[in-house]
């Protein structure tokens, strides 16, 4: 097999394709008129779901192996890199990452037809055909555009050109799968809206379905960002996570469309109104993804991230002309059941509420998709690509994210239906009162801390507007400050509310009442977990406001002073690896008086060709302010080295805030308990699978402790080699270190124990997941035969 | 064709026991020598499993592979009315919460209720509707059977007695009554027949 891996692997897509084809007859057969084929259906789900994996498993052996016969191989891997970056070179390139996303949605496929088993009868057909087009959409490109079994025309190399530097990063690991899994999460929602339409049941039981998997997918595009976010911030040096890139626009572009749509479904719940609305929005969320991936693989707009340009955009475009037509049609056809029985009675209740936050939403997606797509505009009507950068969207951005902040905080005050003004004035009168005290001590305080309440930046425009937006964009930080408190204060109010109804109702314990009320109504704690999570991410967001940045030419034993950090230069070295040679600065920092550290900001100049040299930026995180240290250049003769210093505040707690929302969404995930299955076991197969999810919570959150560890060590190295220069032992430093003894190569190791580790970790959760299932299912079959 | 119970044991198991053998092997082998082999392995196992799986859907496409227990009752999924009266119920739910934290007054709740409940009856008495014909079958089955085991039975106290007066102690040609046994052969001839006509809108056209 392995003598014609390519062939083999280059069948096993054609069988994708045949086998995607086969389940989409078969699936549509189940649904027209012989029900007894959806068990054919379901096994072809999972057959097409099984040669996926193979195909996916048959290129990793390809890169384990070194087999630079293929195309992909050769240029995306090389002698040198260890195994965990082989693995992450299946999605480092276009054609591997369009295999990897058929794998996450072949997993996806697989878990959907599984959990479907016995539910929404009428649907699973037309749920797994839908599925099926996409399969073979993805493997018709991968077929005629970018089969990553390709083989090089050239013949096969003895080397091959190795993964991009910026992308040997812990973070670049697991971005990328996050992301996809946030994406691909969104077909299971299109497959269901699809199946809904042609069925015609479109009440509301289905929709509820559809939400967990949408949240599900929410949270992985949440993640994803914020690793893409934590990524950008410490490879690529600019002092900032979010430059607003097209690729990064069209990232959050879903997220926006899912989170109306997480939260308009419960209008639908509740109301039975908006039921077009959220077919709509179904429907735009998945197409978003696509529209998301061909602008990243389409090179129709430039970007930092964009894959090298080819053909496929062609292949999208036809995709995403199918997905607009079919839904249109759907929906026409299917226009007066999907009339509302129900209506939004008064402006006081929290459907009104959602509605403006939906509405608040879709126009922040909505400018940034138009600002994301202005060069295109401008191509077409002025011959000549026009950009809007960065401050164009903070600007203007920034009002709209305030609007949301303020919606989602007062959304919870409202009941469903109408409240009277004495409940709403009761709800409002805690938050009020906390949000007027923090901004009075903000006022107060807040220059003094370092965080002014009032910061005036240079007018963007000229004339009366500019002055305008200029004084808005100065208060800012304090309306941000008073929202979070305000927000923070509702999360607050309606725990301790709900608390006290059950202490009240059933004579429980304060924390047997908390418990209790998490676990009776986890759809709506999860989402003020949640809630409290943006409000912290917001903070950091904020925090923008009052960054210090300041750029200093040093000498060696000359210091700059930037926001009460006072950095001594101290000199520079060289030393080389396997890959690449390593410029490092070596500076001493202080803080008020009180030594606290040193930074070694560094330039890596690869091996590799056409490599322009990578910034090495080195950081001092608190959660107060992260200290980052970039090098500009150096003088080998003088020594003289420039920097770029900046003082970043309240960074952390954007990284603290997306671990909330994480919990808060597996809060909301925690699987229900159906009155059925009422046993010792359902609550044990409800833990293993969230004990997964934690794990892999875990996973995430550690990576920043994995990185710390990594510069420790590159830290602990440098303070040895300078120490060892100190006692005038050249060599140490100076001496070509291989990739085991070097930085880097300490590195791989890390990065590689931890893989290992995960890997551990995802396999025993895995196993004892199956295990308990299996054990759990033979306890439901016991009992289905009982009765 | 049935299979034999042992074997029929082994296929039911084999979905749980087949992946953990391959992970297993795949995992020993790839660590002693080396990750190659150990993805080698796996791709052999996932091959193996795309094949049973394509086929077993093939030939689901005959009809002549008996439907499990599992897939059987996976057909009597819930209906519209049962998957409404879940939604009807979850609103009144969230309902006594609002009512409980002060969110919704008095009036606003009793009519609410009101509206719910009675939907929810609405939705029940047509959920019941649904299965009068189903319940009417399954107590016929059940009449039948167990007027069948009687005669059984009867039969059985005849051979006995028969061949105590033919003073022969050979084991009377009956089969002995074991509960499981004769449940699982049951099940196995009732596997292979039609569902019953089902509640959802689609199902009550099976071939």
């Amino acid at each position: 097999m392995w003598e014609s891996l390519p062939e083999f692997g280059t069948g096993v897509l054609y069988a994708v394709l045949v086998s995607a084809a086969y389940t989409f007859a078969v699936s549509i057969a189940a649904g027209r008129s012989r029900p007894r084929l959806l068990q054919s259906a379901r096994l072809g789900a999972y057959g097409t779901t099984a040669l996926v994996m193979l195909g996916v498993v048959l290129l990793a052996y390809a890169f384990i192996t070194h087999d630079f016969r293929i195309r992909y191989i050769a240029r995306y891997s090389d002698r040198s890199m260890t195994t965990p970056y082989l693995f992450t070179a299946l999605w480092g390139g276009q054609d591997g990452s369009l295999l990897w996303w058929l794998f996450l949605l072949s997993a996806y496929i697989a878990a959907c037809v599984r959990w479907l088993e016995g539910k929404y009868r009428s649907l699973q057909p037309y749920i797994i055909a839908t599925l099926m087009v996409i399969v073979a959409f993805f493997a018709v490109l991968m077929l005629y555009s970018a089969n990553p079994f390709e083989t090089s025309i050239a013949g096969a190399r003895v080397d091959g050109e190795g993964l991009n530097p910026l992308l040997r990063n812990y973070y670049m690991i697991i971005h990328p799968p996050s992301l996809y899994m946030g994406f691909v999460g969104c077909s299971i929602p299109f497959a269901f809206a699809i199946a809904a339409l042609v069925t015609g049941r479109l009440d509301s039981e289905w929709i509820v379905a559809v939400r967990k998997w949408m949240l599900f997918a929410w949270m992985f595009l949440s993640v994803g960002n914020a690793l893409g976010m934590k990524w950008a911030y410490e490879e690529l040096g600019w002092g900032g996570y979010w430059a607003w890139d097209p690729v990064e626009n069209a990232a959050c572009l879903p997220w926006f469309t899912a989170t109306v749509y997480i939260h308009s479904t419960m209008i639908q719940e509740r109301r039975n109104t908006l039921k077009v609305w959220n077919v709509v929005l179904i429907c735009i969320t998945f197409f978003l993804t696509i529209f998301g991936t061909f602008l990243t693989r389409s090179g129709l707009i430039s970007s930092v991230h964009s894959f090298a340009k080819s053909d496929i955009g062609a292949y999208f475009v036809g995709f995403m002309v199918l997905i607009v037509a079919t839904c249109t049609g759907l929906i026409t056809w299917r226009l007066p059941q999907l009339r509302a029985q129900g209506r939004i009675e008064s402006v006081l209740s929290r459907e009104a509420a959602f509605v403006v936050n939906n509405w608040a939403l879709l126009g922040g997606c909505t400018f940034i998709a138009v600002a994301t797509t202005w060069p295109l505009f401008t191509e077409f009507f002025q011959g000549q690509q026009a950009m809007v950068g960065p401050p164009f969207y903070n600007r203007w951005m920034t009002p709209v994210g305030l609007l949301i902040l303020a919606l989602m905080a007062m959304a919870p005050l409202f009941g469903w239906r109408k409240t009277s003004g004495v409940s709403l004035k009761r709800a409002f009168r805690l938050p009020s009162a906390v949000m007027l005290s923090v901004v009075a001590l903000h006022l107060a305080f807040g220059t003094r801390l370092g965080f002014p309440a009032y910061v005036l930046d240079p007018p963007t425009y000229r004339g009366i507007i500019g002055t305008v937006v200029q004084q808005l964009s100065a208060i800012t930080p304090l309306i941000t400050v008073a929202f979070v408190s305000f927000n923070f204060a509702v999360v607050y109010q309606e725990f301790q509310r709900g608390v006290r109804a059950r202490r009240k109702n059933a004579a429980e314990g304060f924390f047997e009442a908390l418990g209790m009320l998490v676990k009776k109504s986890r759809r709506r704690y999860g989402g003020y977990i949640v809630h409290l999570g943006i409000g912290l991410m917001y903070l950091g967001f904020c925090g923008k406001a009052w960054e210090l940045e300041q750029e200093a030419s040093l000498l060696p034993t000359e210091t700059a002073e930037v926001g009460g950090y006072k950095l001594t230069y101290r000199g520079s070295r060289r030393e080389v690896d396997q890959e690449k040679q390593m410029i490092f600065a070596d500076l001493d920092v202080e803080r008020n008086g009180r030594a606290l550290s040193q930074v070694h900001p560094a330039k890596f100049i690869y091996n590799q060709n056409g490599m322009a040299p990578t910034t090495e930026v080195a950081q001092i995180n608190g959660l107060r302010d992260d200290l980052y240290v970039v090098m500009g250049s150096i003088d080998p003769e003088s020594k003289r080295a420039t920097f770029r210093i900046h003082v970043n505040p309240l960074v952390a707690f954007i990284w603290i805030g997306v671990l909330i929302l994480m919990c808060g969404s597996f809060v909301s995930l925690w699987p229900e308990v159906s009155l059925r299955e009422v046993s010792a076991w359902s609550y044990v197969r409800a833990t293993a699978g969230v004990t997964s999810g934690v794990m892999f919570a875990i996973i995430l959150a550690s990576a920043p402790a994995a990185a710390i560890e990594n510069d420790r060590d590159v830290l602990s190295r440098q303070a040895l080699a300078q120490e060892a220069r100190a006692r005038a032992l050249p060599s140490a430093v100076a001496e070509p270190s291989g990739p085991e003894s070097g930085a880097t190569g300490k590195s791989f190791i890390a990065a590689q124990g931890v893989s290992t580790w995960s890997g551990l970790s995802i396999l025993g959760g895995l196993m004892v997941g199956a295990a308990v299932a299996w054990a759990g299912r033979s306890r439901r079959e016991a009992s289905q035969l009982e009765s | 064709m049935a299979l034999p119970r042992p074997l029929h044991h082994i296929a039911a198991h084999a979905r749980w026991l087949y992946p953990l053998v391959v992970v297993v092997l795949a995992s020993i082998l790839g660590h002693f020598l080396g990750l190659g082999l150990g993805l080698l392995i796996v791709g052999g196992g996932v091959l193996g499993a795309s094949i049973w799986l394509i086929w077993s859907s093939l030939q689901g496409l005959g009809g002549n592979v008996p439907l499990t227990l599992e897939e059987a009752l996976s057909l009597g999924a819930p209906s519209a009315e049962e998957e409404q009266k879940r939604s009807v119920l979850r609103a009144l739910k969230d309902l006594e919460y609002e009512r409980a934290v002060g969110k919704i007054n008095e009036e606003d709740y009793a009519a609410l209720a009101q509206h719910y409940r009675s939907e929810a009856k609405r939705l029940l008495r047509a959920v019941d509707k649904d299965l009068g014909p189903e319940r009417e079958r399954a107590e016929r089955i059940l009449a039948e059977r167990m007027a069948r085991g009687s005669a059984a039975s009867a039969k059985r106290d005849e051979a006995a007695a028969a061949a105590v007066v033919a003073g022969d102690n050979a084991v009377p040609n009956v089969a002995v009554p074991n509960t499981e046994a004769d449940w699982d052969s049951d099940t196995a001839n009732d596997d292979v027949s039609e569902p019953a006509p089902l509640k959802s809108p689609t199902s009550n056209t099976a071939q």
